[in-house]
């Protein structure tokens, strides 16, 4: 909302500067975004008296000017416009000065002749958009003073958001409201005597509400015989000020209007209406209407129309309707005022993506009883530009009046929310100038009857919010809670997140770097990547199609940022993101599941680069290590892991399994995938589901162990093994022989040579006994038994 | 130098005593030349050993006359002594020059085996961060779904449906009645919903709203806290964001509190804080401060005292209980902390960007 100083002073004589009444407004919730000063440029313009004027010799069009601009010499001006004359005041910008468009005079010779300066139209100057030649201004003026002081256009204009629930803020009137309040000043309201010279207008109109409920009150008014023509100045540069483009003089009335009272109005044509009735009614099944910006609408019979006698003429409270809009040639006019249900407007509006001053403004509320006086502020101004008879009185029906709510004000209930001790004399002067009727007579419980402008004052915490705000919420002191808990606060309500934090500090902790990826994905690219099987959940309004889908795991993601990274050169990367993915689940409430998971991409070096670092880089080993870490970190036993035939990211792939559960999946990205991320080294990815890991780690105890007494005795054995022959079933085979004397096997050595497809596993088994120490002899019995059974059970044999 | 294979049954005392001594100045010159251990125990072996030159001029000892072998024997002791205390002179001299030969070699400036360097996402630090100052402040965490209904994002909230406020936290929908939670506010409704008073918590997570531009993303990262007892003001509101910024910021700070509008608080306040790098002066080195823009205030979080309406719709006795909530929003703070500057780098996890966070 544009706020311009000038207007304001019409309501109320506030005169501190304009940064203070920034401040002010900032701190009574009417946040000043921005203070400009629109016509500021014509400080530089200058008013001239054209002298006299001669063709040019070089140029038909073109008159040589001299003109007086007070500069103590007459200016050679060449000027372009039919209509200069000698005679004429007229507005001046000389050489240096820069025009709102940006181009700037200089000293020029135009078909050589010299000019020494502009003679401006109204368009040159930011002042209109017709182009009738230069501006003349009612004289008689003194050469050489500056524009901005002739024109009386000095004026300040603050941008002010203005929060949703004060719609009475959207108006000149409800924001001098708040000022008067704020600096204790008297709040003058504009005249609105109308004179009233017609017919009466009741008799000539009738209107019906068929929907009380979406329309609790419509009046119209009617002027006949007026002219339709650009509206003054004074008018023009008043909507000009706030951004408004003049249209006209009857459409202008409305606009400034709307602006000043907040009541948005209508005009329509009344010779284009049919017959004498207006209706509010629903539209009907496939009805469709073309509003005054040419476009036609699509209705529903939710959607509230304005009916003539025939047909529908207006979007109730959005847009007129272009078959009864105000042109040139309107003689006579029928002026609506009515008060619309916010609901069914924002329904409308929303729908179709229309939104107007109008309905932005009765989506918020108006003022119902106030209504009347802007309406006829309204007649009477168009009548003062447009000239015509006003008919008597209006033609009005209110299905519903306004009533007021009667709200109770305890003082001691402020002085419980607000922590502050309010002076009741204070309180009482305030509700009573922001409108209120305050009736004190229980001192500990007012009755109190907000205006009908203050639509947001509802309930008893409206009006303490309102004495705070009047107080100044940045007056309120600071002191601490006492922060009491319960008992039943000991069982963490965040477990999941908790859980995460474990997870991310560890992360952190074997040098791994978190990204946090956006929730969504394309669905096109799950397609592409083959995991379009996997449910999903859909956007019904996503922002894009590259975003119309909840990320069913975080793999897309991870890859996302891994091509990122690439893009920019950075070619050695260890991601990792944690985070929930979403499952469709028609038990949930929400219709979702919200698992937590674990990704990790690693790509490029091993170890940090340079000396004393060997070169190398990254494979299944190191995503695979990552994995077991973490899981040893947790306190938890070792996965199985086990190669996945089919997967649509990595091959090879391989499955994590926890106790028997899936719990995740690790491998080298496909080189198609890794190709479209720039990958050029291998791409490794792990997606391990952490709320499983979770549930286990829960279970987990960490209990003691006592240390062994008595010496181990170690024996290695090297197995040379056909290459599809997993590590893990060589280890299934040895425990299941349950040596009782094993303790732990440990591969240290893994050989493959060159010229035979076979792997050379060197073990080293570890042997002890728990209550005495063991002779070799014992051991290299129990060793060779064990190779014997190794080599009859598994296809290896023993170097 | 005297041979030791003269004639033994010519051996005096004298001549025994003799050969002795000489075995000091002998092993002297012979030590000086040793370069290594491993020289070193040669000729400790030659001197010192079974076989070596002591033992085989203590071999003659039993011919000399009995009267006069104690004090040859004690002589010979002595000279072992002796030769001992030499043998380990040397070998200490020798370890010295070994550790003097390493110093040459040494250069504490050459790279160690520095393992890589993880780093948490500044999101999760500055989460973090102010989770713990709540935390010290006595509020627990808590936590709830991302996907959630409209009832716990809107309704529960005084947001009733074509509420006009809707417009201020445009919403993605999954379905006509669930969507992607548009605020953390729904932990409000949800732990109001499962505990009675007296409770503090605090609940970060993402949130989603659909706008994109340069100073919007659809997703992001709020921290919701809120309070509710028998006896609490806004100064109560007050005094914990006070005490917030001043941990998080520096304890100098300014609070300011404005009025504003949100649906489920009243009377609501946005929280502005002095702009730190101008001080609040708004002119920074000269020209006007590009953080705050000239006001000396930045905007950091909302909050307010909870509306009656969202007690009524958890059941709460709104007479009896009065409690306060906030949300700010933790990639704003972040930007504040760290001077960034471009919203869009916190999703495109440049590992140069996120790794300056470790
Ligand atoms: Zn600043």
């Amino acid at each position: 909302m544009y706020l311009s100083l000038k207007w304001l002073r019409e309501f109320t004589p506030y005169d501190g500067s304009v940064e203070r009444l920034a401040e002010r407004l900032t701190m009574l919730g009417l946040e000043v975004e921005e203070i400009t000063r629109p016509f500021v440029h014509l400080q530089n313009i200058v008013v001239g008296r054209v002298v006299e004027t001669r063709q040019h010799p070089g140029a038909d069009r073109l008159s040589l000017c001299r003109v007086d601009a007070g500069q103590g010499e007459l200016l050679p001006i060449v000027c372009g416009a039919p209509n200069v004359a000698p005679d004429q005041f007229v507005a001046v910008a000389l050489p240096g000065t820069a025009l709102p468009d940006g181009k700037r005079i200089t000293r020029a010779k135009i078909r050589g002749e010299s000019s020494r300066g502009m003679i401006c139209s109204e368009v040159e100057l930011g002042l209109g958009e017709e182009n009738d030649g230069i501006m003349v201004l009612d004289g008689p003026l003194v050469p050489g003073q500056d524009m901005l002081t002739v024109m009386d256009l000095d004026d300040w204009v603050l941008n002010i958001s203005i929060t949703p629930n004060r719609g009475d803020c959207l108006s000149m009137v409800g924001l001098a409201r708040e000022v008067a309040v704020e600096f204790n000043l008297p709040m003058t309201l504009p005249d609105t005597r109308v004179i009233q010279d017609g017919p009466s207008c009741a008799d000539a109109l009738s209107i019906t509400i068929d929907d009380p409920d979406l329309c609790p009150l419509y009046q119209a008014g009617i002027i006949r015989g007026i002219a339709v023509a650009p509206s003054p100045p004074w008018l023009r540069h008043r909507l000009l000020t706030i951004g408004q483009r003049p249209i006209n003089n009857v459409v202008d009335v409305t606009n400034y209007i709307l602006m000043e009272w907040g009541q948005p109005l209508h005009a329509f044509d009344r010779g284009l209406l049919s017959g004498n009735s207006i209706r509010v009614a629903r539209a009907r099944e496939e009805q469709s209407l073309v509003t005054l910006d040419g476009r036609t609408r699509r209705l529903l019979p939710a959607d509230l129309l304005i009916w003539d006698a025939e047909k529908p003429v207006a979007l109730a409270g959005v847009m007129g309707g272009a078959n009864s809009e105000v042109t040139q040639t309107t003689t006579d006019i029928l002026l609506e005022c009515a008060v619309f249900n916010p609901i069914s407007i924002r329904k409308t509006s929303r729908r179709l993506s229309l939104t107007s001053e109008a309905s932005f403004r009765f989506e918020r509320g108006v003022d119902q009883p106030g209504s009347r006086q802007a309406m006829n502020r309204a007649l009477a101004l168009i009548r003062q530009t447009a000239g015509g008879t006003v008919m008597q009185g209006i033609a009005a029906h209110e299905p519903h009046p306004w009533q007021p709510p009667r709200l109770v004000f305890r003082p001691a209930r402020a002085k419980k929310i607000l922590g502050v001790d309010l002076q009741p004399e204070f309180c009482r002067q305030k509700l009573a100038a922001l409108g209120c009727a305050v009736d004190v007579q229980d001192a500990q419980a007012w009755r109190v009857q907000p205006p009908g402008f203050r639509p947001d004052l509802e309930r008893e915490a409206d009006l303490i919010e309102e004495v705070g705000r009047c107080h100044g919420l940045d007056r309120i002191p600071a002191t601490l809670p006492r922060t009491a808990r319960s008992l039943d606060w000991l069982h963490s309500l965040a477990p999941d997140t908790a859980f995460r934090k474990t997870v991310k500090h560890w992360a952190r902790g074997i040098g791994l770097t978190e990204a946090i990826n956006y929730s969504f994905v394309s669905s096109q690219d799950l397609a592409l990547m083959g995991l379009d099987r996997i449910p999903a959940i859909g956007l019904r309004n996503p922002l894009s199609e590259d975003q119309n889908v909840l990320r069913p795991m975080l793999a897309p993601g991870l890859l996302q940022s891994v091509r990122h990274n690439m893009t920019q050169g950075n070619t050695t990367l260890r991601l990792f993101e944690t985070s929930v993915i979403f499952q469709p689940d028609p038990d949930s409430e929400t219709g979702a599941l919200e698992p937590s998971r674990l990704g990790l991409a690693l790509t490029g070096n091993r170890h940090p680069e340079g000396w004393p670092w060997p070169m190398e880089f990254v494979d299944f080993a190191d995503i695979k290590g990552c994995i077991d870490h973490l899981l040893r970190h947790l306190h938890l036993p070792h996965a199985a892991y086990a190669p996945l035939d089919e997967h649509p990211i990595c091959l090879p792939c391989a499955g994590i399994t926890l106790g028997g559960e899936m719990a995740g999946w690790l491998g080298r990205v496909k080189s198609e995938i890794a190709d479209h991320c720039h990958v050029r080294r291998d791409l490794f990815l792990a997606e391990l589901d952490l709320t499983l890991v979770q549930r286990w780690h829960a279970q987990s105890r960490l209990e003691f162990k006592a240390l062994p007494k008595f010496p181990p005795v170690r024996r290695d054995m090297t197995l040379i093994a056909p290459p599809d022959l997993a590590l893990c079933k060589i280890l299934e085979a040895i425990q299941a022989e349950a040596v009782d004397l094993l303790q732990e096997i440990l591969l240290i050595d893994r050989f493959v040579p060159l010229d035979k497809p076979e792997a050379r596993l060197t073990l080293r088994l570890t042997y002890r006994h728990q209550d005495r120490s063991l002779t070799n002899e014992e051991v290299d019995k129990t060793h060779q038994k064990l190779s014997q059974r190794l080599a009859s059970l598994l296809p290896v044999r023993f170097s | 130098m005297p041979a030791s294979g003269s004639d033994p049954s010519g051996q005096s005392a004298r001549d025994l005593t003799h050969h002795l001594e000489g075995l000091v100045p002998e092993l002297e010159t012979v030590l000086a030349a040793t370069a290594s251990d491993q020289e070193l125990e040669a000729v400790r072996v030659q001197f010192l050993g079974r076989k070596g030159r002591l033992s085989g001029i203590m071999s003659e000892l039993p011919k000399l006359a009995p009267d006069q072998r104690p004090l040859v024997g004690q002589i010979a002791n002595q000279i072992k002594s002796r030769l001992q205390a030499l043998v380990d002179q040397r070998l200490s001299r020798l370890k010295q020059d070994k550790e003097l030969k390493v110093l040459t070699y040494f250069d504490p400036s050459l790279p160690g085996l520095t393992a890589w360097q993880g780093s948490l996402h500044p999101i999760t630090l500055v989460t973090e961060e102010i989770c713990a100052a709540f935390g010290s402040l006595g509020f627990e965490l808590v936590e709830g779904p991302e996907l959630e209904t409209d009832f716990h994002n809107f309704e529960a909230l005084n947001l009733p449906p074509d509420h006009p406020a809707r417009d201020m936290q445009d919403t993605f929908y999954i379905t006509e009645n669930t969507l992607l939670r548009t605020h953390t506010s729904p932990l409000q409704v949800r732990t109001m919903l499962r505990k009675r008073p007296p409770l503090a918590a605090i609940a970060p997570g993402k949130v989603y709203r659909r706008d994109s531009d340069l100073t919007h993303t659809p997703m992001f990262h709020q921290i919701e806290g809120f309070l509710v007892d028998t006896d609490v003001s806004m100064t109560d509101l007050r005094g914990t964001l006070t005490a917030f910024v001043h941990k998080i910021f520096e304890p100098k700070t300014v609070v300011r509190f404005r009025p504003s509008f949100f649906p489920f608080t009243e009377p609501s306040a946005e929280v502005d804080i002095s702009c730190m790098l101008c001080g609040g002066s708004g002119q920074s080195a000269g020209a006007p401060c590009r953080v705050c823009k000239q006001t000396g205030w930045l905007e950091i979080l909302g909050c307010g005292m909870i509306d009656p309406a969202v007690f009524t719709a958890v059941g709460y006795d709104a007479e009896l209980y009065t409690g306060f909530a906030f949300g700010l929003g933790v990639e704003r703070v972040a930007m504040l902390k760290y001077g960034i500057g471009d919203l869009r780098m916190f999703f495109e996890n440049d590992v140069r960007f996120v790794s300056q966070f470790a």
